[in-house]
């Protein structure tokens, strides 16, 4: 039987008798690799609080070390609750959450399909309440989230793509304006990574952020998952401890996906060592384990357990 | 012919050469759409140099992120450009600028763009 699982969601511990051998099983497991019983429910099960999101035992290097220590999900900050009073104040929606990075987030399947009605959240009940809330927002196409955008094009006029946008006006600031959303899921990387050196991936990061504050936005940075055949693979490592610095100095939260990714096939991505692979459903299918094996459904399990942490310290209503 | 006529004729030369060449010297200064045009063939090719001598002196801060627009996609053309001035300190554009990210083109259509008299010639200054 589930005793208990971690903060996140994404592991469970099992106990019980082994059919196949005389002793008892009793260890850690992923969720979505269990088939579980449909009436289970995992708010119904007790939360391990201390349980680390990864086992740092084997771990020596110290880069890896530090982004496996990294929670898969942060905390909310008390700075959070001061930028979203702010935007509140200045007519933002708190059922709108919006999207800033590249092609992995201009994904067609990213995010935009929290909104639909055939979604199947399986044992996750307790994040139905959460994508209700924000879910029927999420079809709305990005201004900030294109195939090749970066740190640096986010600011670029040029790199504007919709009727609506003002001229001069950034991809970043246009879609602010355009969509009011308390929340901005930011992903930039995997593209950055191939073009530019991590100190100015730093400072495009903070100029995101800081941009975010001011607007009253709340910022969810990500890291991204890479592979360790990458001709870039340490590379990807310097610019996802970037991104851990950068998240922890503006206090803004962050989804650990470099670290959550480590436990999927090819850690989530596609041949290319850059995209995330899809399931093949269009939909949320969180009942049979996708979570476990697809990036882009991890990705969006992810974002949905940030927004409802973030949903539920804020008391968005 | 006495040496006066002479000496007129050869100042009405020198005057004619001068002309010449000055008109030579800035072929663009009366051409705020030749200008832009420039810009934007220079900004595809990622010139910095060439950018430079032709953005306004309020975007010079901006020239590095300029230069790097088509940095994160390849084969940048531009296609069908057309400009022509619109207004005192406008120009506009037809034609799009098309750009390939792996297997697929990404399009930047041309659009309207400021532009502003320094240094005794237009430059570019930004969308209008």
């Amino acid at each position: 039987m589930v005793t208990e699982r971690n903060r996140v969601g994404t592991w469970v511990r099992v106990r019980g008798s082994a059919s196949d051998s005389a002793g008892e099983v009793d260890g850690w497991v992923l969720t979505g690799l269990l088939t579980l019983h449909p009436t289970l429910r995992l708010s119904q099960v007790p939360v391990n609080s201390e349980l680390g999101d990864a086992d740092l035992e084997n771990i020596d290097d110290p880069e890896l070390r530090r982004l496996y220590a990294v929670p898969v999900i942060s905390r909310v900050s008390a700075q959070m609750q001061l930028v979203y009073q702010r935007g509140r104040l200045l007519g933002n929606d708190s059922r709108v959450v919006t999207k800033v990075g590249d092609s992995l987030t201009a994904d067609p399947l990213y995010l935009t399909v929290l909104g639909r009605e055939d979604n199947e959240l399986g044992p996750f009940d307790f994040l139905v309440e959460t994508m209700v809330f924000f879910g029927p927002q999420t079809g709305v196409e990005s201004v900030a989230a294109r195939v090749g955008m970066s740190t640096r094009v986010v600011f670029d006029p040029m790199w504007t793509r919709n009727a609506l946008c003002e001229p001069n006006e950034t991809p970043l600031a246009c879609e602010y304006r355009l969509r009011r959303p308390s929340v901005a899921l930011i992903m930039f990387g995997p593209n950055d990574v191939l073009h530019m050196d991590v100190d100015a991936f730093g400072s495009g990061l903070r100029e995101i952020i800081e941009e975010s504050i001011q607007l009253g936005v709340i910022p969810v940075l990500s890291t991204f998952s890479s592979h360790p055949e990458s001709q870039v693979w340490e590379k990807t490592l310097a610019f996802n401890l970037t991104i851990v610095d950068v998240a922890e100095a503006y206090g803004v939260p962050l989804i650990n996906l470099w670290s959550a990714a480590r436990s999927l096939p090819n850690y989530g991505l596609e041949g290319d060592h850059v995209h995330m692979r899809h399931s093949g459903y269009r939909y949320l299918k969180f009942d049979i384990g996708n979570q476990a094996r697809y990036g882009v459904s991890l990705r969006n399990f992810l974002s949905l357990r940030m927004l409802d942490e973030i949903r539920r310290t804020l008391g968005m209503s | 012919m006495s040496m006066r006529k002479r000496h007129q004729r050869i100042f009405a030369c020198w005057l004619l050469a001068c002309a010449l060449i000055s008109a030579g010297c800035a072929p663009d200064e009366g051409d705020p759409a030749a200008v832009v045009e420039q810009y934007l063939r220079a900004k595809v090719a990622s010139d910095m140099n060439e950018m430079r001598g032709l953005l306004c002196a309020e975007m010079e801060n901006l020239l590095e992120r300029e230069s790097r627009t088509f940095e994160t996609v390849t084969n940048v053309e531009i296609q069908e450009m057309a400009c022509e001035r619109s207004g005192e300190t406008t120009v506009s554009c037809s034609g799009t600028i098309v750009a390939a990210y792996g297997a697929e083109n990404t399009e930047f259509p041309l659009t309207s763009y400021r532009v502003v008299r320094e240094d005794d010639g237009w430059k570019w200054c930004g969308e209008a």
